[in-house]
């Protein structure tokens, strides 16, 4: 495994840290052009895994430009990660697992849990460093309240 | 001076009864007990698709105003439904959302119940013998069920109305749609919201506020002509909004839908909503179905189910279509679904604090382009079934 886990776990942290501060540009940065992104969870009341989003760079890229002209609330989400394992994936990429919390503050300055979950990542080495080419947030909180415009 | 005084902001705006709706009927305690008892306990409440309860012996519990129940299917297919509550101590029986289970065991003291409702067995009933309590005299609460094209309905009051004659041929343009290929939920999804629940479907008939998502702006605003809008009103407060187009090319990002593997009856750029009253609203969109369905917890509070619909045997590209046509707009990441809530939830801290009195539904076009009629037709019944008119709920000139 040429990818070392200081690196790898720099470019999860820095997902976090762009998105967290909305550097649209900064965060698909990290993307290879060959990037898929997915939002999952299971439902225990259907009995099936859903999709809640689902796009390649591109689709994520116009979807990022667009959220501005959209009514949402106010405050900021706050993205807290930790990887858990790097394992060595297909043709030379790293599979990572990272637990992620995101809390919402609001602009009173008071914060609550937005959702638990996990980042399943995909990452390939590139001259510029660690890449991802999937990444599906996978959450176990499914009571997101009114929910986002933003990828987690 | 356009601005207006305590006085003039309370007595609300010069409008006919059935124009405007007072901010009680959104934070008032005692109209909330009574919405329960009046509405949510005498209408027919969605419980569920066919297709959450495929097999025999399936099961899907769910609650209706608070209350738990669980539906399940029998062993030939009939679907009952049961207060989820066991009758010897009362304790909630089955916990799990889903499953499969051929008679509910409580966990308690093991009182088992088969899937007609009847108590089969007791453990140590001869203890009962003295006081004559037996088995027989211990069936579970069955609430009446009955469905309409894959829909599975719940009615608390014995005495009501069957759902045929609830909802007339008020379905009738949503039969070929729903009731020509097997439907399928694919998605589904409970979130709390900080509003009164009639925020919520208020923000589904109020056609007017396509203006507040840049999505319905961009590709649905003037997709179609306003004047070939149609509003069907039924009785029993149903309403269906039919004739409205999108071109969702219009979005950045978004491609057009031209695809081939529409739903039945409906053209790719269709969009068609009914309102089920008082509190599930479908809406079609070419390609794919939203039902959602509002349930009181508090008068500022209320949880939100949402489930998406493709078809039964869908390929898996299809499915995968209607997954993103779905996702475009509703679901927790979706464009409008965040904006919707935000919206009821922003109605709710107004009428919560008392900081606005009432709102208007005072929008006449005809019957088309963004009529406030469907509004209107949703507070005609909910008046007449609380016997209270939405618009002076409390009679003022009395409580004064
Ligand atoms: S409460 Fe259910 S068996 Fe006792
Ligand atoms: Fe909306």
């Amino acid at each position: 495994m040429s990818l070392k886990w200081n690196a790898v776990a720099q470019t999860v942290y820095q997902t976090c840290l762009r998105l967290d501060q909305e550097d649209f540009d900064g965060y698909l940065e990290l993307f290879a052009p060959e990037f898929h992104y997915w939002i999952t969870a299971y439902s225990p009341e259907i009995r099936k895994e859903m999709i809640w989003l689902s796009h390649d760079r591109d689709g994520l890229a116009a979807l990022l430009e667009n959220v501005p002209d959209h009514v949402r609330r106010l405050g900021s989400l706050h993205r807290h990660a930790t990887v858990y394992t790097v394992e060595p994936g297909e043709n030379g990429t790293v599979r990572v697992t990272s637990s992620i919390q995101v809390t919402h503050t609001d602009p009173d300055g008071s914060s609550r849990l937005f959702a638990v979950g996990h980042y399943h990542d995909v990452l390939v080495d590139t001259a510029d460093g660690p890449r991802l080419t999937e990444r599906n947030a996978k959450l176990e909180t499914r009571e997101l309240g009114i929910g986002s415009h933003l990828p987690i | 001076m356009t601005s207006r005084t305590a006085a003039a902001w309370e007595a609300g705006p010069n409008l006919p009864a059935t124009h405007r709706v007072s901010g009680l009927v959104y934070s008032d305690q005692t109209i909330f007990e009574e919405e329960k008892q009046h509405l949510f306990g005498k209408t027919w409440q969605l419980a569920c698709h066919e297709s959450e309860i495929p097999e025999v012996f399936d099961f899907r519990t769910f609650e209706v105003a608070g209350q738990p129940l669980v539906v399940s299917r029998g062993a030939n297919g009939t679907i009952r439904t049961f207060v989820n509550a066991c009758s010897h101590r009362g304790a909630k029986i089955v916990n799990d959302p889903s499953g499969n289970a051929k008679r509910f065991t409580c966990f308690y003291h093991h009182w088992s119940y088969d899937t007609e409702g009847a108590c089969i067995d007791i453990p140590r009933e001869d203890g009962y013998a003295p006081t004559g309590l037996k088995k027989e005299d211990c069936g579970l609460r069955e609430v009446r069920t009955e469905s309409k094209l894959g829909l599975v309905f719940v009615n608390l009051d014995d005495d009501a109305e069957s759902l045929e004659s609830y909802f007339g041929d008020a379905l009738k343009p949503f039969e070929p749609v729903m009731g020509t290929g097997e439907l399928e939920v694919f998605h589904f999804n409970r979130s709390i919201l900080e509003s009164n629940w009639k925020s919520w479907i208020e923000t589904n008939l109020d056609i007017y506020h396509e203006v507040m998502h840049v999505t319905l702006r961009k590709t649905q605003v003037s997709a179609g002509a306003m004047k070939d809008r149609n509003f069907d009103l039924h009785k029993n407060g149903h309403a269906g909004i039919g004739g409205v187009k999108a071109k969702y090319g219009g979005y950045k990002g978004w491609g057009e839908r031209d695809v081939a593997s529409t739903l039945p009856g409906l053209d790719p750029n269709d969009l068609r909503v009914f309102e089920i009253f008082p509190n599930s609203t479908i809406i079609a969109r070419g390609t794919v179905i939203r039902i959602d369905t509002i349930m009181p917890i508090s008068p500022g509070r209320a949880v939100l189910e949402c489930r998406g619909l493709g078809l039964k045997g869908d390929s898996d590209a299809d499915r995968m279509m209607r997954i993103e046509h779905h996702n475009a707009y509703w679901g927790p990441f979706g464009r409008n679904v965040p904006e919707d809530a935000f919206a009821a939830e922003m109605c709710g801290v107004s009428f919560r604090t008392g900081a606005a009195k009432h709102q208007n539904i005072a929008r006449d076009e005809d019957g088309h382009g963004q009529d406030d009629g469907i509004l209107r037709n949703f507070y005609e019944e909910w008046s007449r079934r609380m016997g209270r008119p939405a618009s002076n709920p409390v009679n003022r000139s009395e409580a004064s």
